[in-house]
């Protein structure tokens, strides 16, 4: 592929991922186009890109999903090149092949490669055959309890019995040991046979507490590829990850290399290019089994930054642009520990419930080891129509330890009004016991939210202080005079007695 | 001025004292010394007998939701007495209208020359968020206006006039 040089990149996204690839198109003397939506018209990053385009009404399929306006506006603005961001329409194959027939250079991976690998059950059907481990089991449907106990004995305990034809969980039975097969498989079929009319079952190997480990891969269009290692992502709320980490406090050297070596068969295999991830679920005894790969920039890219000290987004557009690889595997290092905490305008004592509206007052943290990658300023909208990631806040340190209570230091300086982020709620996670000790899985959130954690004393006495003085302050700012009108004799007297020096 | 200020599900009885960035506060009878400075928007830095606390007040439905440094608190506020300071009474002669707290200037009512009534609003100012009308403490003749519009003001500045 021989190389070009981009002169204009159109960014086909939002919020603070669309922030972060025009501040690298305006570093690498690229212009930068935005596109916006209705709401999003004064959004931030509609005025830091050199040029936006209007792409339709608020509603993201009228306009950030609407393939052809993107398009429309790409070529209108002259763009040599568009970027997805994540979300919206970065892992679609269709949007990346309507790049292609418009003769625009997509930043990511082949139209046909994200097909091929985007597809759960294909990426699965590659990752066996590029030696990569999947979670065991058999998708043989299972018609009595003999052969039931056979592939039971083959996989091992604990093990899921799903109903062949199931969804839904029903049909579903968690089985802890070989003593429980027997009744639990007859509750399966059973339940299977009522709900589906069908009481085939099949196994599959239980994780139990699992561990969510992804790793970063890069590869260029000469056959270079490379991991940028691994981001732990365990704690997670609706399954969606909040809080990431690199280094994983659960890899050793020799697993991490090992996960490594099988991401990069798998790129290899599957003649991948550019930037992507592959999830992996790890159990208890740090197997890990390849769960699926995103074939685009992950919100959770700056963590790797930080501790490899490479830029992934000019990396990508260096790689749309035909260069290789500016480094080989033995280049890279993981220097120190990087944290991420996603800020999102959700109410965390409130399931999470989304919380837009008008951010009042914003004071965003800095100093050492800090970066905010954020979609908006003071006086910005957080839209209801889109996800209401507001930031995400990464700090670096030496160490583990160090990089936490770094984070605990940011958050605190942190402050938002006007709506309610996951703040407090980062608050608990960074101090709590287990994870301080590294021992997060999946369920973290849900059992913190269960747990009656001991409380840091609360200034409640100034916060009480706080916010009497500001209601003195109001009234005194829209008191009247008595002579203004006809005033209750009990008020005149409580004003005259402060105006004696009383306390009033 | 004696609030009840309920926070964290408990009510406290809170009295205030003082102004212009000095305060004593008695929550439940134990006085702080309060020292208080509006640094731009919601945000107030509060020395409390020598700890310092970054503290935000947003005002919220039947009071405010108080920042106190990593804590989120949201903080009824209930008078318990009546508000009542009164404006310069006693003989006739010129009625100085300040700022009573910082803050801005949103909308000059008033001109000079221009002939009000008591309680009558001269300046709407923005503070803490909320707009808040500033009345005429006197009939009379409005006889200077200093207030801009859009114009940041302190706590003492002299608005208007009236004789």
């Amino acid at each position: 592929m021989s190389e070009r040089i981009f002169r204009k990149i159109l960014v086909a996204n939002r919020g603070e991922i669309a922030v972060r690839v025009i501040r690298a198109c305006r570093e690498m003397g690229i212009v930068s186009v935005a596109v916006f939506s209705e709401a999003d018209r004064a959004a931030r990053h509609v005025r830091l890109a050199d040029e936006a385009w209007p792409i339709g009404p608020p509603r993201a399929a009228d306009s950030y999903l609407r393939i052809d306006r993107v398009i429309d506006a790409a070529r209108a603005s002259g763009a040599d090149a568009v970027h997805p961001g994540y979300g919206f329409l970065a892992e679609n194959a269709g949007f990346a092949r309507a790049c292609e027939e418009a003769g625009l250079v997509f930043i990511g991976p082949r139209s046909q490669t994200i097909a091929l690998v985007g597809e759960k059950t294909s990426a699965r059907r590659l990752a066996v055959a590029a030696g990569l481990p999947v979670v065991p089991g058999t998708l043989e449907p299972l018609v009595d309890d003999a052969a039931i106990r056979r592939e039971a004995e083959r996989i091992g305990f604990p093990l899921m019995l799903k109903a062949a034809a199931g969804g839904g969980g029903k049909g579903l039975r968690l089985v802890a040991s070989a003593a429980e097969l027997v009744s639990a498989a007859g509750r399966a079929r059973s339940e299977a046979r009522s709900a589906f009319g069908d009481d085939r079952v099949y196994v599959e190997k239980a994780l139990v507490r699992p561990r969510h480990v992804e790793i970063q891969v890069m590869a260029d269009h000469h056959g270079n590829v490379v991991h940028l290692f691994e981001r732990e992502c365990s704690i997670q709320r609706r399954h969606q990850k909040v809080v990431e980490e690199t280094p994983s406090p659960l890899l050793t050297p020799d697993l991490r290399a090992r996960m490594g070596m099988l991401a990069v068969a798998l790129v290899r295999k599957s003649g991948y290019v550019n930037a992507g991830t592959l999830e992996f679920l790890m159990d208890e005894s740090r197997e890990p089994y390849f769960l699926e790969m995103n074939t685009r920039l992950q919100v959770e890219h700056p963590v790797t930054e930080l501790v490899t000290g490479v830029d992934l987004v000019k990396l990508q557009i260096g790689i749309a642009q035909g260069e290789p690889l500016p480094f080989a595997q033995a280049d890279l290092v993981q220097r120190g520990h990087a944290i991420e905490c996603r800020v999102y305008a959700e109410d965390p004592d409130a399931g999470f419930l989304p919380c837009p509206g008008r951010i009042l007052a914003l004071r965003v943290p800095g100093g050492p080891g800090i970066r905010d990658d954020s979609g908006v300023e003071e006086g910005d909208e957080v839209p209801s129509y889109y996800d209401p990631l507001v930031s995400k806040l990464v700090a670096w340190g030496e160490d583990r330890a160090s990089a936490i209570a770094r984070m605990r230091r940011a958050v605190r300086e942190y402050k938002v009004l006007g709506i309610k982020t996951t703040l407090p709620f980062f608050e608990r996670v960074l101090r709590h016991p287990d994870f301080l000790a590294g021992r997060i899985d999946t369920s973290f959130v849900e059992r913190l939210g269960r747990e009656k954690q001991a409380e840091e004393e609360r200034p409640w006495a100034v916060a009480a202080a706080a916010a009497a003085i500001g209601a003195l302050a109001r009234r005194r700012a829209a008191r009247t005079t008595p002579g203004a009108g006809p005033a209750p004799s009990a008020w005149r007297r409580e004003g005259r007695r402060e105006g004696m020096g009383g306390r009033g | 001025m004696i609030f009840d200020a309920a926070v964290d599900g408990q009510t406290h009885r809170v009295e205030v004292t003082g102004s212009k960035g000095r305060y004593t506060v008695a929550v439940d009878g134990r006085p702080l010394e309060v020292d208080w400075r509006e640094v731009g928007g919601p945000f107030v830095s509060l020395l409390v007998g020598g700890r310092s606390h970054h503290v935000a007040l947003e005002p919220r439905p039947g009071g405010y939701r108080v920042l106190v440094d990593n804590h989120d608190f949201a903080v009824d506020v209930l008078e318990t007495t009546r508000d009542a300071v009164l404006a310069p009474r006693g003989p006739a002669g010129p009625a100085r209208l300040v700022a009573p707290m910082p803050g801005r200037i949103v909308r000059v009512l008033a001109e000079p020359g221009q002939e009000v009534e008591a309680g009558q609003g001269l300046v709407v100012m923005e503070a803490m968020k909320m707009e808040n009308e500033l009345r005429s403490p006197r009939a009379g003749r409005v006889v200077e206006v200093h207030a801009r519009e859009l114009q940041t003001v302190e706590t003492g500045f002299l608005l208007v006039v009236v004789e």
